[in-house]
């Protein structure tokens, strides 16, 4: 039987599997848009955007548009990597637990 | 964990994951009215150069409707709580619409001014080029009706080259008709749909 991959436990997190979802899919998104997408509150959306940015995932640029602050994410190569093996192994366990 | 919770758990982060990238590529901006805003400027700018014999009627009304977009544009920006994110095919879509509209605004008085013009060759060259846009944004969007809004520009590009003035203004005037205002008015009602739907999801 072949031995199934390990699951990146910094992905596994649902919070934090759906933020990277969503970054896949734009160039870069507002704290404000994320929160919005997501329904987390902000300690919780902060907290688990800096395990991102501290696994290299994702990363952050801080900006003042007319004098309010904007914290601005963009996912990182490493994370669209990360993203891609995680998906694949996913669909290979699922894969063998179906079959 | 027995076998068949983890499969579920497996299977509901997969889902999630196609259902936050769905939803990071859905668009809530409006750009129906653009279409319809150009439609309208191209039916005045014909109509007074016509019955006004204006020369300057197209370069004034032109100038006219890309100040009037650019302050509804900065307007709805500015009205705008939660800015939405820019997608690749967001960004594509913008930069192949500019370039058009910079090589229209550059060329047509070009044309005119050096007194180079003919109505047949305004008509096929302007239609080709929104032909041309119209046929990437609906390949990008992957969207039919966009689409067939470009082959209608394309063939009023070709019929124009073998038309007079007046039959070359008649199949201007009904490719701006079919692909500007009625696309645009569609787009508005396809809009204001999406809207609805998302605020029902919300």
């Amino acid at each position: 039987m072949p031995e199934l991959p390990e699951l990146n436990p910094v992905i596994h997190g649902k919070l934090r599997l759906a933020l990277l979802s969503l970054l896949v899919g734009v160039e870069e998104a507002e704290f404000t848009w994320l929160r919005s997408k997501t329904g987390a509150t902000d300690g919780n959306l902060g907290a688990q955007l800096l395990k991102l940015e501290e696994a290299g995932y994702v990363s952050v640029k801080k900006k003042f548009v007319q004098r309010k602050p904007q914290t601005i994410y963009r996912i990182t190569e490493a994370g669209r990597e990360a993203m891609a093996e995680y998906v694949q192994a996913l669909k290979q366990m699922l894969g063998g637990t179906i079959g | 964990m027995t076998a068949t919770n983890e499969e579920l758990e497996l299977k509901d982060r997969l889902s999630l994951i196609e259902t936050m990238i769905a939803e990071g590529r859905r668009t809530t901006g409006s750009y129906g009215w653009v279409f319809l805003l150009w439609g309208v400027a191209y039916y005045i700018a014909i109509g007074w150069d016509i019955l006004g014999h204006n020369p300057w009627a197209w370069v004034i009304t032109m100038t006219i409707a890309l100040l009037l977009m650019m302050a509804i544009l900065w307007y709805k920006a500015k009205q705008q709580t939660e800015k939405n994110p820019l997608t690749r095919a967001g960004r594509s879509i913008s930069v192949i619409w500019t370039a058009t509209g910079i090589s229209m605004m550059m060329l047509f008085p070009a044309m005119g001014f050096s007194a180079r013009f003919t109505p047949q060759i305004f008509v096929a060259v302007a239609s080709a080029m929104l032909g041309t846009s119209n046929a990437a944004s609906g390949m990008i969007l992957k969207w039919k009706a966009q689409i067939f809004c470009a082959m209608v520009w394309w063939a009023a590009s070709a019929v124009a080259c073998f038309t007079s003035v007046a039959q070359c203004t008649v199949v201007f005037l009904v490719a701006i008709f079919l692909c500007q205002i009625v696309f645009g008015i569609y787009l508005m009602i396809v809009e204001v749909d999406q809207r609805r739907k998302v605020a029902s999801h919300a």
